[in-house]
């Protein structure tokens, strides 16, 4: 993977994460804020301008493509290298929510660890 | 009716509340000619959330663009110099919104401007203007009105890099903080 896209989405935003997460299937602006909106229970809204310019950005990085537009709205789907990115980012996540709960070291020690 | 109002491009939020003030005493932006004329036609006086964004062509300005927004509600309009103009009622927020909903593109957004408009005028202060001048105080050149001129410009030049790279460098530093 090249310097700049690990230096640009490794850590990735939220709404980074968000849109790469739910181009796993094919899917146009709106439907991702909506999909978001469900997925986080309507805590994260993505506005239209943060969207269209991140959609712009991953796709002129080679982390989505752009397959067809129906009535104006553009259709994109990962690619493989947003695979990769996300699958890092999935990973990282996983480690942190380990890490808020309290199970950081479950890997390393089998027994459980007492916290002071 | 036309209000003629002048806004650099630094002074983007300073505009989104001037005609946030003109809605809610009941005149609703209807469009805009360059560089400074603004047109209202009366309305219901409302709280309405107006925003600006900077996209040209080559940023992807285009239908998919507008349509992006008039799915998320907002309505377009009009466009001045590739600044597009939303906005959307108070009243179908369910919180409040703007057309950014992250730091990350705040910042995408002043870095446009800052490569679209200010460039330029930086092109043309060292490119022209200050070599005319060089001429004018070190050369032969007689010092005629179009030295005069120069000067002149260049004093509104000076004014104008020193007003919008002030604001600029205060806006980046405050999101900058944000994001810590």
């Amino acid at each position: 993977m090249e310097e700049h896209i690990k230096k640009v989405y490794v850590p990735m935003t939220e709404t980074g994460f968000y849109i790469l997460y739910c181009l796993q299937e094919p899917m146009h602006g709106y439907n991702i804020v909506q999909r978001v909106l469900q997925l986080t229970d309507g805590e994260i809204r993505i506005s239209p301008g943060t969207m269209y310019g991140s959609l712009s950005k991953m796709e002129r990085d080679g982390l989505i493509r752009f397959i067809r537009e129906e009535e104006k709205r553009k259709i994109y789907q990962i690619t493989d290298l947003g695979r990769q990115v996300l699958s890092l980012e999935m990973r990282r996540i996983r480690r942190l929510y380990r890490t808020v709960e309290g199970r950081a070291l479950e890997d390393t020690a089998p027994c459980s660890v007492e916290l002071a | 009716m036309r209000k003629m109002r002048l806004f650099t491009i630094a002074d983007f939020k300073e505009e989104e509340e001037w005609l946030e003030e003109m809605h809610r005493s009941g005149w609703k932006l209807i469009g805009m000619t360059p560089p400074c004329f603004f047109y209202f036609a009366r309305c219901r006086p409302e709280e309405v959330v107006y925003q600006l964004d900077f996209r040209n062509r080559r940023d992807g300005y285009g239908s998919a663009y507008l349509q992006m927004f008039r799915d998320c509600g907002w309505e377009y309009v009009d466009s001045c110099m590739s600044f597009h103009y939303f906005r959307k009622p108070a009243a179908l927020m369910e919180e409040e919104e703007e057309i950014f909903s992250d730091n990350v593109s705040r910042a995408d957004l002043l870095g446009r401007i800052w490569k679209w408009r200010m460039m330029p005028v930086f092109f043309v202060f060292f490119g022209c203007l200050l070599p005319q001048i060089w001429q004018g105080v070190l050369g032969n050149v007689s010092r005629d009105m179009i030295f005069y001129l120069s000067c002149g410009i260049l004093f509104l030049y000076l004014w104008i890099i020193f007003h919008v790279g002030m604001k600029f460098f205060r806006m980046k530093r405050l999101l900058r903080q944000d994001l810590h």
